[in-house]
């Protein structure tokens, strides 16, 4: 078990490693985590997810931009890949966890701010479904029905496509009207969120990074 | 007043020479359903057909009483030349736009074929184009076309967040490839301006500054522009959509005729930014005024684009051609009442 004073630091080296894409740095700390006896739910939560938190805040402040955001992400993914395996069932208790499907709708081939999404559920302990890009409008119903996930998550980054999203919320609350639906993407907005009948959105791809933010923020506030 | 055709008002206005009203026009695409439905076809039928790619522009056009006919409507088209595919989603119900379905993965892996002109759609496109110009000989109407801008290119047939990573990490290769992008967004350019395009909009769409910092885009997306702008002498428009009030006076130096911007510009701030002698089109959201909104949003709207200091009302993306004719109706007759007025570039006769 490592002492206070170890932990915080490894914390920290996950954290900055994240803010300044130093995937050498995040890789060394989540195996130094791990050799250390740091809890690993600690380790994603407290320092990978922290250090987002910060990356969150930089690109609001338009000091980070799209291409440092996804380098971020890449920094949090090799440490997420070092740690996940070593939280356990007990590390998430009853916080707020579950099934997501996501993927980006048919006719849509952007899916950076899908990724991104995904990567914090990942982070949250969501288990997720990625069906990854351009998908037929059928098979979010099919997948949500196959793994009876809590969430689905669709992506548009054109308008042109945005209107795939309605039809799929349409056949899914005809399938199952209990779903949480998430909508995200560059031409979403409230309104169009609210009209399509979804429960949450994301209006850009740097939004969908701050609301994923909110629920990883949220998730740790009820943790401490 | 004497009335001018529609060529002679667009060729006019990026002349910045008096003109009796303002044009409606786009560099866009702005094709949409009632033409379709009237020629008895699907849209996706338009995508491969020189006779209905060309019909489908002139009909819109005579429809709304546009000032312009654009083509293509879909952004794969060189993607589909070098090899990356097509999905046309033609087995689809409702309106998709042609997606590219294999993009490269590596750079390293990017081949630009001498003879990409004669590949995929791009004759088709060609034929459709010279059809255009053909049945707009006295001036019906100007004949526009866009090719995308070196790193909306490279963003088409390279998967996209390598690219963007790249920018960061893998500098000088990403440099050289929106180089060898640039020279193929020119030879396209140049090849729709041989072709008789009365003015050629370069979309470098992805390039604002939701996207990338303007350090970034002044040090790798402007060179590029400024090298194509240099290249063509017909009319241009440098287009990019997304937040561009930090890069517009940058956009300006590109050296294109004309600067257009979507709805998230500000642009009464940057017709300060830039004076009144710059050419500015924008700003409206074509999906949010002609498709979802109400009649009633459109005259108000369209007005505050012109009171804002744009010298044309462009949309800030292509139509979504599911749009309801009344709204386009009013967003025509707008213009063409409210856009009498001088706008701050181009003067009235």
């Amino acid at each position: 078990m490592a002492t206070e004073e170890v932990r915080q630091e490894i914390l920290k080296t996950l954290d900055e490693g994240v803010v300044e894409y130093e995937e050498d740095q995040v890789k060394e700390a989540a195996q130094r985590a791990l050799d250390e006896g740091v809890n690993a739910y600690d380790a994603v939560m407290n320092g990978l997810a922290a250090g987002m938190e910060k990356v969150g805040n930089l690109y609001d402040q338009q000091e980070y931009f799209v291409p440092e955001l996804l380098m971020c992400a890449d920094a949090l993914y090799i440490g997420l890949d070092i740690l996940k395996p070593h939280i356990t069932v007990e590390d998430l208790g009853d916080k707020p966890k579950g099934q997501v499907v996501i993927g980006t709708v048919q006719g849509d081939v952007h899916d950076i701010g899908k990724n991104i999404i995904k990567l914090m559920f990942e982070v949250a302990g969501f288990t997720v479904h990625d069906l990854g890009r351009d998908v037929p409008l059928e098979q979010f119903v099919e997948e949500q029905l196959r793994t009876d996930s809590e969430i689905v998550a669709l992506s548009a980054m054109m308008t042109t496509t945005m209107m795939g999203m309605k039809k799929v919320i349409e056949m899914i609350r005809e399938r199952n009207p209990n779903v949480a639906i998430m909508l995200g993407g560059a031409p979403v907005t409230k309104d169009t969120a609210d009209l399509f009948g979804a429960d949450g959105y994301a209006e850009t791809a740097g939004n969908a990074v701050q609301e994923a933010i909110k629920m990883i923020s949220q998730l740790r506030q009820m943790q401490a | 007043m004497t009335e001018m055709t529609p060529k002679e008002r667009i060729t006019k206005l990026f002349k910045k020479e008096p003109i009796d009203t303002m044009p409606i026009f786009s560099g866009q695409g702005m094709v949409t359903v009632q033409a379709i439905e009237k020629m008895g076809i699907r849209f996706a039928q338009v995508h491969t057909s020189a006779k209905y790619l060309a019909r489908s522009a002139m009909v819109t056009a005579e429809m709304f009483d546009f000032d312009a006919v654009i083509i293509p409507y879909d952004l794969c088209n060189i993607p589909e030349a070098l090899g990356r595919g097509v999905s046309l989603y033609d087995e689809t119900e409702g309106i998709l736009y042609p997606t590219v379905p294999h993009k490269w993965d590596k750079i390293e892996d990017v081949q630009i074929p001498e003879d990409f002109l004669t590949k995929g759609r791009l004759p088709m496109i060609d034929e459709a184009f010279q059809k255009l110009k053909a049945e707009s000989e006295d001036g019906k109407f100007a004949v526009g076309s866009y090719v995308l801008g070196p790193f909306t290119m490279a963003g088409q047939v390279y998967e996209l967040d390598l690219l963007l990573k790249g920018l960061r990490k893998d500098r000088e290769r990403v440099l050289a490839f929106l180089g060898q992008m640039t020279d193929l967004v020119i030879k396209a350019a140049k090849h729709y301006e041989a072709l008789g395009a009365d003015y050629i909009s370069i979309r470098e769409m992805g390039s604002g500054s939701d996207l990338l910092s303007p350090r970034m885009w002044k040090d790798m997306i402007k060179p590029n522009l400024v090298r194509i702008f240099e290249t063509l002498s017909c009319p241009t428009v440098n287009h990019i959509c997304g937040s561009t009030d930090l890069i517009i006076e940058m956009m300006n130096e590109c050296g294109a005729d004309a600067i257009s911007v979507d709805h998230k510009n500000t642009t009464a701030e940057s017709r300060k930014k830039l004076g009144d002698d710059v050419l500015l089109f924008g700003d409206f959201d074509p999906y949010g005024l002609l498709v979802q909104g109400d009649v009633s949003n459109v005259e108000p709207v369209i007005k505050k684009c012109i009171d804002d200091g744009v010298d044309a009302v462009w949309p800030g993306c292509d139509l979504w051609p599911d749009v309801k004719k009344e709204n386009v109706d009013a967003y025509v007759q707008t213009i063409r009442t409210y856009g009498k007025q001088a706008s701050p570039a181009v003067g009235r006769i």
